[in-house]
């Protein structure tokens, strides 16, 4: 029995100490050494990489980045909730539509953030399409900017939110709906005082979902945003190239990653471990 | 053929629901079959029938929840076909509590005037609560109230909107067996107080045996049978009623309850008996059930009350009973 089970643990022991642990091990000691010339860790030991952290310059970006990633999941939640409710309410085509939501993860994260730009690009199928209308004359700057990145994000983590959101929906006793009803309540009534209080742990689970990748998202940024240092990815993506800084990008990583936490233990300590 | 007993109204009392040749079709049945009922003001009257029957059916197009695909329903004189739940003055019990998990009792009570824009209602929540006795657990959550508590909560919360009509869906089926009992004595007893029409869905025979005024017996989508208590236990219309209300043994086509049935090894010279073997007796502690078989094959039961009472498998006992507790019923 003992055999047995240690046989079945030893897997995912391997897989957690190897890809997971030592890697971690790997970035903590890297973030606590100096830059070498031409990129790697030299000696000596030093915590003077977290002190950077504090950086105005770093701060702005990372500022940045919270309001952004902020944007988006509010975002995410108030198209994802109705999305949400219309597909617990559609009895018949339910599973058809929510496998239309899960269906973007069939391709490419890389090709379909390509799609948007050439939506937004100033050639592309929106502007084309307001110029051959005779709406504007000029292309708009739809693409290289904030608003690009925000949209990018909401498209990409969007089914995020729609799914705990439905199986919240989902597990939601009907008789409450009709006793709301049957009490005098409105529909909007029902929605606002009963329907939304009660999905609360769902739109929660749904915001860190989004949040947390929108957070570290880097392909986004770095495509729809220009190729501006906007966001947390894309500087620790560029201290371990352009920069050649490893030890520094370690510990942005290592700061992401601790925010990333406190965020989770909130959430677990307010709904359970079920809420994720 | 459903027998209509005590036509008209109960104690005289003004009519607060009518319902008029109401039908419900679903797909594969047609669950309400052409109902119409009378229910008199401030009655406790109960819709009694097996499950499938359409009563729960018909507590929900009363309610608003469902549409009636034909016929009437007028509440106090006042048609409510297509208004919807929140539009209808009439509150409902409903099986499941439905208790919001988000809200304390109070709060749970204090939902429907809320949504009536009333903003004095302390008052009223704290009446409401005290009468069903949960005053002291107002600010609690649906969660940490027992079964029983929740039950109270939900008809405290369903009452303190004075409604014409209170609709109760089962709302004793949850709770178990001894505290039904004591529920059931605290629901009739409040019924009188406030003297709201409740219509109450069941289908437990004893549960609407004592608590109703009247009673409507419904099988497979029509009405069986309408009276009091006592007129459909004593006077079942129906095969199907007399069954459903009680044991019966069935000698031809008349029935005997095995509570008038008597049984000894010998019958009294001036009575007709019926000669049976007993197959076995069951002993439930303030009576016996004895199932004896007679030469036609039939099991008959008779229920007697004296826990003394005993007999062996194989032995040779008369059956009989008084002509005046035969069930005559039409089918």
């Amino acid at each position: 029995m003992k055999h047995l089970r240690a046989m079945f643990l030893a897997p995912s022991v391997f897989f957690t100490v190897v890809l997971f642990l030592i890697p971690l091990t790997i970035i903590v000691s890297y973030s606590l050494r100096t830059r070498g010339v031409y990129g790697g860790v030299v000696d000596p030991w030093t915590i003077e990489n977290y002190a950077r952290l504090f950086d105005p310059l770093y701060g702005m970006i990372m500022v940045r980045s919270v309001f952004m990633s902020l944007a988006a999941t509010a975002l995410c939640l108030l198209a994802g909730f109705p999305t949400a409710l219309f597909i617990v309410r559609n009895e018949k085509h339910k599973s058809l539509l929510l496998n239309l939501i899960m269906l973007p993860f069939w391709t490419s994260f890389l090709v379909r953030t390509y799609a948007w730009m050439f939506l937004l690009r100033d050639t592309g199928l929106i502007n084309s399409a307001l110029i051959a209308m005779g709406i504007i004359k000029e292309p708009l700057p739809l693409l290289y900017n904030e608003t690009a990145v925000i949209v990018g994000l909401v498209y990409g983590y969007l089914p995020f939110a729609v799914l705990p959101i439905f199986s919240n929906l989902e597990r939601l006793d009907k008789a409450l709906l009709e006793a709301a009803a049957d009490l005098g309540a409105k529909p909007w009534e029902t929605m606002f005082h009963v329907v939304l209080p009660l999905c609360a742990p769902g739109l929660r689970a749904a915001g860190v979902l989004v949040f947390i990748p929108c957070l570290g998202a880097y392909l986004t940024p770095d495509l729809l945003g220009g190729g501006k240092s906007i966001m947390i990815g894309n500087l620790i993506q560029n201290q371990f190239t352009t920069a050649r800084d490893w030890p520094f990008g370690s510990a942005i990583s290592l700061a992401l990653m601790a925010g990333v936490m406190v965020l989770l233990i909130v959430l677990i300590r307010r709904d359970g471990e079920e809420a994720l | 053929m459903a027998v209509i007993f005590g036509k008209g109204n109960l104690l005289g009392m003004a009519t607060a629901l009518e319902l008029k040749a109401l039908v419900k079709q679903f797909p594969t049945a047609r669950v309400v079959d052409g109902i119409s009922l009378d229910i008199p003001k401030g009655c406790f009257y109960s819709l009694l029938g097996p499950s499938g029957c359409g009563k729960t059916t018909i507590l929900r197009m009363i309610a608003g929840f469902s549409e009636p695909d034909e016929g009437d329903i007028i509440l106090n004189g006042r048609r409510l076909n297509g208004l919807r739940p929140y539009e209808r003055p009439v509150t409902t019990v409903f099986q499941s509590y439905a208790l919001f998990p988000h809200l304390t009792a109070y709060e749970n009570v204090a939902f429907g005037l809320r949504r009536r824009g009333e903003t004095n209602f302390d008052k009223k929540v704290r009446d409401s609560l005290a009468m069903v006795g949960l005053a002291e657990k107002a600010e609690r959550f649906p969660a940490n109230l027992s079964g029983g508590e929740k039950q109270r909560t939900a008809l405290a919360r369903a009452l303190v909107l004075e409604p014409e009509l209170l609709l109760l869906d089962e709302p004793l089926s949850a709770l178990d067996p001894a505290l039904r009992k004591r529920v059931r004595l605290e629901l009739k007893q409040i019924q009188q107080r406030i003297g709201i029409t409740f219509v109450f869905i069941s289908h437990d025979q004893e549960e609407a045996l004592s608590l109703s005024d009247r009673i409507a017996v419904m099988n497979k989508g029509k009405i069986e049978q309408i009276g009091t208590p006592r007129e459909i236990y004593l006077q079942p219309a129906t095969r199907f009623v007399a069954g459903f209300l009680g044991a019966v043994n069935w000698i031809g086509p008349v029935g005997v309850r095995p509570e008038w049935t008597r049984i000894g090894r010998t019958a009294p010279g001036d009575v007709d008996s019926v000669a049976a073997t007993v197959e076995t007796a069951v002993f439930l502690g303030d009576s016996v059930h004895v199932h004896a078989k007679t030469a036609d094959g039939s099991v008959i039961t008779a229920q007697v009350h004296d826990s003394a009472v005993d007999y062996e498998h194989g032995e040779q006992v008369r059956l009989w009973w008084d002509k005046s507790d035969e069930l005559r019923v039409s089918q």
